[in-house]
């Protein structure tokens, strides 16, 4: 084996193969479940809020009240559509082989009454000829919240204001509404000014725990829907009109002019292509900051511990620098890799398998990710000779912090322009960024799939190539001029030796 | 006479206005134990990596093993550094397999010999102990390992006997001969007079960068000035003026009534001539004599702040 690719073996193996990182790697799959499993039991376990209300106008309180059950109504069926949606064949839905009112569609009124009368034993039977081998069958969902009357002496409260202080108690668990077995969670107060008129009164929502939202927020969307109905009415519209109007979706299709009409419609596979540039730069980004991280540290270890000399006695400071980019680039990408092909099988796993492989096949196809691939590896080679060369400079984390801020503003500074190239990648600011080397890598692999002008692209990467040659002689001339130097280098000291190094050591 | 295998010739190392190495010249035979000898920056280690061409000369011309730059030979050179590391995660026999990878040696073979070499140095068991669980004189005898794991026919050791405790430089002593005696050629640098002054065929007395002598011990007693220790209860300043008796001092506190001096004497000086004066002044001797100078003295001298001396290769190149 070459010494390069040895020193590169050696530096993947020590990341790779160590109690830690094999650790992490088995408890990733671990960890997701568990959190995952923790959420669900802590979403579970949760007790349901149980809120009442005081309704001063006397007329607000059941139409809330029913408003409140439309919603639990309408929640069984959006999460048996959900249900639906990997437990059943995507062909039998698909082909609308599921009779009404169970195959997925809009929860109007109509079909959720329709759907429980039927009952969750109805539904369950609807569907088990197009389920999936192995899918649980659907089980109605925990509605989080139980209405509760108001305490008689709450209810018995003159006013507003008497009714605020008398359902403190109730709020701050010192006392519990008359058979109930949990505490108040929140109380709704509808002043007696309340109704559809510009200027009335705010609904009261009182609660001691104002971080979770769920409560308020079902409670606002019940409260818009009911003002809305009434308004509704009001206006001559028959009481089940409401809910059918509300209920109505349309459909929005994206299509791309470049194409001829019967292809122009987008698919998962174009969303696919949309979607990577962005991934790709992110995961650059992630490879960057983490290959980087390593580069410094090891680079220091190897200089504070005095390896350094041992090996330049081996092999040139060249295949060094190379074995150690080449090594720490492979521990970089493990990861992501690891992260993409475990969602990858996931995805199969799930059913999307057909969708995945042929938009992974597509982009094969396309040589889109060989553009990707190439301008990754020059922005990696650009930034970890940076990482290098600090790492050679500094004798501890502590001296390359002085480094580390600028390098990481520079690494750091397209993220908040990554979105608007993203969405307009042929506007300014792609243009811009194109231009400018450093950022050339990321730009470009944003606008990839967006046919940006072959010119403007040609020539910034001539440019980007230009430059990234003369950064990595600069920095790798840094690198052998510090490497063995006993004192740590200033900051102010870098252009000196940019200046004056050449010549003095070898290559 | 033996083939050449280093040759440096008018070698300067600058930085800046600082010259770390100042037209150093000199070259070693195929199979010498060869000492490098100076005072802490008198500009071996930076000598050293010129040799390895670690760093470049800023002028003057080295050429090692038949060729100007020793990466070219670089797996038949052993090299261990003053300031030396390791890997600290990594075990004991994968440290030496490595390294000797690095040098060309096939996995294979890397291994076996690591493993061969750990067992002879009674570090067998620790083979798979990772460094950093080593005790310090085991850290350095793997870094020794290491370095001649490749079977290099020169060695280039810096300090080896650094941090050494007296049985590990002892067997260190031992394994240096040993290399020695397989047709092997070393070259070490050491402040510890002793060691050079039981290995080296020849030495190097290197100080501010410049050379201050080369030759073997018995050269460097001949260039030195011949000294006489004598012991006497009576005044003893006045041999000064004697014939060939260049100084005379006290040496230490007086004992029992008796006072040791150190006569400085000329070259050619006869010390009969001297004793006889001595006893024709009714000089009361306990003791007298004639003292060879140790490399600890030659070095203090050479290697101290006095200007350069003639050696006789200098003394012959000269001629």
């Amino acid at each position: 084996m070459s010494p390069v690719l040895l020193i590169a073996w050696r530096e993947y193996k020590q990341y790779i193969f160590s109690r830690g990182f094999l650790l992490f790697l088995i408890l990733m799959p671990l960890g997701a479940i568990l959190i995952a499993g923790a959420l669900g039991l802590a979403e579970s376990a949760k007790p349901a809020r149980h809120f009442t209300i005081y309704d001063a106008t006397g007329k607000y309180a059941v139409p809330l009240a029913e408003e409140f059950e439309r919603r639990r109504k309408r929640n069984i069926v959006t999460s048996y559509d959900s249900w639906l949606s990997f437990a059943a064949d995507k062909a039998a839905i698909e082909e609308k082989k599921i009779p009404a009112p169970f195959a997925p569609g809009p929860p109007d009124s109509v079909r959720v009454e329709a759907f429980l009368a039927a009952g969750i034993d109805g539904a369950n039977a609807a569907a088990a000829p197009y389920l999936r081998n192995g899918a649980p069958p659907f089980e109605e969902p925990r509605w989080p919240f139980k209405l509760e009357p108001p305490p008689p002496d709450v209810a018995a409260a003159p006013g507003i204001e008497e009714a605020r202080e008398r359902l403190k108690p109730y709020l701050l668990d010192e006392k519990l509404p008359p058979g109930a077995d949990e505490p108040l969670f929140a109380a709704v107060l509808i002043p007696r000014d309340f109704g559809p008129g510009e200027g009335a009164p705010a609904v009261e929502f009182w609660s001691r725990n104002v971080t979770d939202a769920a409560l308020k927020e079902t409670l606002g969307v019940a409260l818009n829907s009911m003002m809305r109905r009434e308004a509704a009415e009001a206006r001559g519209l028959a009481p089940g009109a409401f809910d059918s109007i509300a209920s109505i979706e349309t459909a929005l299709e994206d299509f791309r002019p470049d194409r001829a009409v019967e292809d122009a419609a987008l698919d998962d596979r174009d969303r696919f292509e949309i979607a990577l540039p962005a991934l790709m730069t992110y995961m650059l980004i992630v490879v960057i900051f983490g290959a980087g991280q390593l580069l410094l540290t090891n680079t220091i270890e190897e200089r504070s511990n005095k390896i350094v000399e041992v090996l330049l006695s081996s092999v040139t400071a060249d295949q060094l620098m190379m074995g150690k980019l080449l090594g720490i680039a492979a521990v970089g990408l493990t990861m992501p890799t690891i992260f993409t092909l475990t969602g990858l099988v996931a995805a199969v796993g799930l059913g999307g398998g057909t969708e995945t492989l042929s938009a992974l096949s597509t982009l094969a196809g396309s040589g889109l990710i060989f553009v990707y691939l190439f301008y990754f590896f020059c922005a990696y080679v650009i930034f970890a000779m940076i990482f290098l060369a600090i790492g050679a400079m500094s004798n501890s984390i502590q001296d390359a912090q002085s480094f580390m801020g600028p390098v990481m503003l520079i690494v750091f500074l397209p993220l908040p322009f990554i979105m608007l190239v993203y969405q307009n990648p042929n506007g300014f600011i792609a243009s811009l960024l194109t231009w400018i080397p450093i950022y050339t890598p990321y730009a470009v692999m944003m606008r990839a799939a967006s046919d940006p002008p072959l010119l403007e692209i040609a020539g910034a990467t001539a440019l980007m190539l230009a430059f990234a040659i003369v950064l990595t002689r600069a920095m790798g001339r840094i690198f052998k001029e510090t490497i063995l130097n006993p004192a740590p280098v200033r900051l102010s000291d870098v252009w000196k030796l940019l200046r004056g190094a050449s010549g003095r050591s070898r290559s | 006479m033996t083939a050449t295998v280093l040759k440096l010739q008018d070698v300067v190392k600058r930085y800046g206005d600082f010259s770390a190495v100042d037209g150093l010249s000199f070259e070693v035979g195929k199979g010498e134990i060869f000492g490098f000898l100076g005072p802490n920056g008198a500009g071996k280690t930076t000598t050293l990596r010129m040799m390895l061409d670690i760093i470049r000369p800023t002028s003057g011309r080295i050429e090692i093993l038949g060729s100007a730059s020793a990466v070219k030979v670089r797996r038949r050179i052993g090299y261990l550094p003053e300031e030396r590391g390791l890997y600290r995660k990594m075990r004991a026999a994968e440290t030496i397999a490595y390294f000797a990878q690095l040098r060309g040696v096939r996995r294979e073979d890397a291994k076996r010999k690591s493993h061969a070499l750990l067992d002879r140095f009674g570090l067998g068991e620790f083979a798979r102990s990772r460094n950093e669980q080593l005790s310090k004189g085991m850290a350095q005898k793997v870094q020794l390992l290491a370095t001649i794991a490749h079977d290099p026919e020169f060695l280039i050791l810096d300090e080896p006997f650094s941090g050494l405790d007296p049985i590990n430089q002892h067997t260190l002593e031992d394994l240096i001969r040993e290399l020695r005696g397989q047709g092997k050629t070393i070259i070490f640098s050491t402040h510890v007079m002793q060691h050079a002054e039981r290995l080296c065929d020849r030495f190097l007395i290197l100080a501010k960068g410049k050379r201050r002598f080369l030759g073997d011990i018995a050269e460097a007693r001949a260039a030195h000035p011949p000294r006489l220790i004598l012991r006497t209860r009576d005044p003893a300043e006045w041999l000064a003026k004697t014939r060939g008796v260049l100084s005379i001092a006290a040496k230490g506190d007086p004992e029992d009534g008796e006072q040791a001096y150190e006569l400085t004497l000329a070259a050619g000086a006869d010390p009969q001539a001297i004793l006889k004066a001595a006893f024709e002044s009714g000089l009361r001797l306990s003791r007298f004599e004639l003292a060879g100078a140790s490399l600890h003295e030659i070095f203090v001298t050479l290697a101290g702040d006095v200007g350069p001396i003639a050696s006789p290769q200098t003394e012959s190149e000269a001629a």
